[in-house]
């Protein structure tokens, strides 16, 4: 994990792809998404809210689909300012960013609790 | 970097996931047995029906047990949608086979998630649920011996009205 940018915004990388990142904010408790062309914070339960309406999408229907409909997928999350229109390359791209921070995310869990365990 | 999901939730996400699940077997176990106790008073089996009122709200009460926990460390507990209850029997007997059937089911999920809780070393969950292991044993212990009676008294004659009588007086009083 590289730490970024100033003391004041400090902003800690959780993960990245050659389609986005997340960054997360230890002051905030929240996590920065940059990700099609826009920047969006994101609390604790819009994070999982976000990760379940990606991973509920299904990518293989949506690629087979040959019905004449426009091949875009909203991603839109009550109580979360944020929406999503993304196509389904994006929710790809967005899948595996969120699988990718989700990864980082415990691993960063795993690592702290043996530490707090050696500590206290 | 902070531990920003241990901040807000003791539990793992796996852990909550398979308690919203156990939640959803508990008001199922409640719905069954209060289908049970419908069965029942249909036809004429008073004693069994106030003891499947009794267990329908044992179940409802583990069910909200669990919710509490799932919200205390900080998860989202999920109100379950509950179908498919059975609402006829072929026989009084095929009432507490279900029963027994049943109470094996919510074992075994206990089993399994302390199965996880050892895994993951979540202790303070594994705490949480030896309330309900213990509780299984009394669950469990009160289905066989109310099947048992079909066997001890048997169905002749006055039989079945003799078993509507005594399920209701099933106790468990082990200290063990």
């Amino acid at each position: 994990m590289i730490e970024t940018g100033s003391a004041s915004s400090s902003l800690t990388e959780v993960f990245h792809t050659k389609h986005g990142s997340v960054q997360q904010c230890d002051k905030s408790h929240q996590w920065l998404i940059e990700f099609a062309g826009k920047s969006a914070k994101f609390d604790y339960r819009c994070l999982l809210k976000l990760k379940k309406a990606v991973y509920s999408i299904d990518i293989e229907r949506a690629l087979l689909d040959t019905a004449a409909v426009p091949d875009v997928e909203i991603i839109f999350l009550c109580a979360c300012e944020h929406c999503y229109v993304l196509s389904v390359a994006e929710v790809i791209a967005l899948k595996e960013l969120l699988q990718g921070t989700f990864v980082m995310l415990e691993l960063n869990h795993l690592i702290t609790d043996c530490l707090n365990r050696l500590v206290y | 970097m902070k531990d920003l999901i241990r901040v807000r939730s003791l539990i793992s996400a796996e852990i909550e996931a398979v308690l919203n699940q156990q939640i959803k077997k508990e008001a199922y176990s409640s719905s069954i047995y209060l289908s049970m106790a419908s069965w029942c008073d249909r036809n004429g089996f008073d004693g069994s029906a106030d003891y499947f009122f009794k267990q329908a709200e044992e179940e409802r009460h583990h069910q909200m047990k669990l919710y509490k926990y799932v919200l205390d460390m900080g998860g989202t507990a999920i109100s379950p949608e509950i179908t498919n209850i059975k609402i006829e029997y072929n026989s009084f007997r095929e009432v507490f086979e279900d029963a027994l059937d049943q109470e094996v089911a919510i074992t075994q999920s206990f089993k399994n998630i302390a199965a996880k809780c050892h895994k993951e070393q979540d202790f303070v969950t594994m705490e949480f649920l030896n309330w309900f292991l213990k509780e299984q044993r009394e669950e469990e212990y009160k289905a066989r011996r109310a099947l048992e009676l079909f066997e001890v008294i048997g169905e002749e004659g006055t039989g079945r009205w003799q078993i509507d009588k005594h399920v209701g007086s099933i106790k468990y009083d082990s200290e063990a």
